[in-house]
């Protein structure tokens, strides 16, 4: 299913559900690597989400309904829309300890568990990449194990310190650098999330497959890492 | 010796902008660039400069810069008590500046963002395809700071240009936003939308480039939560609070709010100048409409 709707003068929402999930998220990222391949000259941003894409154009050049056309002719004459465009599977080293993990004890005694638990419960599955936003770089993931799933903080963060992993309900996240949010934190991983040096900038990409992966205090200061 | 200006006092907050960031919302990248599109490209035609050139967005006023070299100077935008040497000199006109001459910009009167530009723009560097200063993502380098060294080429053309009267903008006039129907509409109903467009609202304190939160009657949703979704410029957010948020240039990328629809960009350039408790209202436009008055801006400046 393809809804198009009205974002703004520029813009053209393209929804695929309205229930986050596998199979929406497939959807996405096809038509976004469809549409991304297509190049075509009138769109000027993609933004893929959850169970949306949006697309802004040049409006000097065409019309809402031209855009829209443009985009189902696209789609309608993709021979094969790209099946599994990114298939990575990408391992993100974190450092579980407490003294980056902020969140790492309340959790703990909130789900009744030993920390050890906790960590495992966030290591022990591979999440999926649905967007990247909010910030440069800062991807959304998921699910992460009902058992481990907790709403955000009450009171958010001033300051949430650059890498920090971190859980919101079902969703895991990397803060790319330092800023205020409201996630609990869970580790820290020293792996640069955003950087000119990448192959467009951002270490993830939508449709990439993560796994974390629990390291020592001294490997982590040894990649880099920050405490 | 290099020219440029040395930065004497450097303001609340002053940024370097230009027509921003294109094509990197789907990596969490906002755009940033100048928030009022009418005072930076009229700065730039006066300065006979080449579209989107970079020059300084300057909140409130309040920067002093000594200048080493010589070149052509426009400010534009909030109307501020300025100076050359402590002459007076008027805002929407082009001055020669020369080696040694101080400039001096008091604080805003009416309107809240100075645009000050040079003949052909601060020499510096671009990063991810713009010299955008973004606070928040912490790109294009940091808001101005005093001893700062701000480089220019020497110019000593100068053409003396004026904006007249008549095209100057009165900031003081109660704002109409108008609005194109979008995202949510559907989930708020007629009543909830009548409250929107018949309220006067006021512009809060927290304004800033990110958004402008407004604050007046409230109104609600049938929304019981929508996932996150790209979010355009100048939509309006109604979170759970019940007061509209217009999101600007240097808005998150992806955000989970209902929104009532989008903001024109030449009024959003308008709400860039509005301060804290200036009256806004909403009208609803079509997008047809919309399209037009969007194009006839922009062709007035693109075409020379």
């Amino acid at each position: 299913m393809r809804c198009f709707s009205v974002a703004s003068v520029n813009s053209v929402m393209i929804y695929f559900g309205s229930e986050i999930g596998e199979g929406v998220a497939k959807e996405v990222r096809q038509v976004f690597y469809t549409l991304k391949s297509a190049k075509l000259e009138h769109i000027t941003e993609l933004v893929p989400s959850y169970t949306s894409i949006m697309i802004s154009y040049d409006f000097m050049s065409v019309s809402y309904r031209q855009i829209c056309k443009e985009i189902e002719d696209v789609l309608d004459h993709a021979d094969e829309f790209y099946n599994e465009v990114s298939t990575r599977l990408v391992t993100i080293p974190v450092y579980y300890g407490l003294e980056v993990g902020l969140d790492l004890e309340s959790l703990a005694k909130m789900k009744n568990r030993t920390v050890e638990e906790i960590v495992a419960l966030h290591v022990n599955k591979e999440y999926f990449v649905y967007a990247i936003g909010f910030s440069p770089g800062f991807p959304y993931m998921g699910e992460v194990n009902e058992a481990l799933a907790t709403p955000r903080l009450a009171n958010p963060r001033a300051k949430v310190p650059k890498g920090s992993v971190g859980i919101a309900d079902k969703q895991t996240a990397i803060y790319p650098q330092l800023s205020p949010g409201g996630w609990q934190i869970l580790g820290r991983t020293p792996i640069e999330m955003f950087d000119t040096s990448y192959k467009g900038f951002s270490y993830l990409k939508v449709g990439d497959k993560v796994k974390f992966q629990s390291i020592s205090k001294e490997q982590f200061l040894e990649l880099g890492g920050e405490l | 010796m290099s020219s440029g200006f040395e930065v004497v006092l450097a303001g609340i907050q002053a940024t370097i902008q230009d027509l921003g960031r294109v094509g990197l919302a789907g990596i969490g990248v906002s755009s940033a660039g100048a928030l009022d599109e009418f005072a930076f490209h009229h700065a730039n035609r006066l300065l006979g400069n080449e579209y989107g050139t970079n020059m300084l967005e300057i909140v409130f006023g309040g920067v002093k810069l000594k200048a080493k070299g010589s070149t052509s100077l426009v400010l534009t935008g909030a109307k501020v008590d300025a100076t050359i040497n402590n002459k007076p000199i008027e805002i929407w006109k082009t001055y020669k500046v020369n080696d040694g001459d101080i400039i001096n910009l008091g604080y805003a009167t009416s309107g809240a963002r100075v645009y000050l530009g040079v003949k052909d723009g601060f020499s510096v560097e671009k990063e991810y395809g713009s010299c955008s200063v973004s606070i928040k993502e912490k790109l294009g380098g940091n808001p101005l700071h005093v001893k700062q060294f701000l480089p220019f080429k020497s110019v000593y053309l100068h053409d003396n240009r004026k904006l007249p009267t008549t095209y100057q903008p009165n900031y003081d006039k109660i704002l109409m936003l108008r609005l194109v129907a979008g995202y949510q509409w559907d989930m708020f109903e007629d009543i909830q939308r009548d409250k929107f467009f018949s309220s006067h609202y006021k512009v809060t304190g927290q304004n800033d480039r990110m958004g402008y939160r407004l604050s007046g009657e409230k109104i609600t949703s049938t929304s019981k939560g929508i996932v996150s979704e790209p979010i355009a410029y100048g939509s309006v957010q109604i979170p759970a609070h019940g007061e509209p948020i217009v999101l600007l240039k240097e808005r998150q990328t992806i955000g989970g709010y209902p929104k009532i629809g989008s903001v024109i960009p030449v009024d959003c350039f308008r709400l860039a100048q509005a301060k804290q408790d200036s009256q806004v209202q909403f009208e609803l436009i079509s997008l047809e409409d919309a399209r037009d008055i969007s194009i006839e801006f922009y062709k007035f400046f693109k075409e020379i």
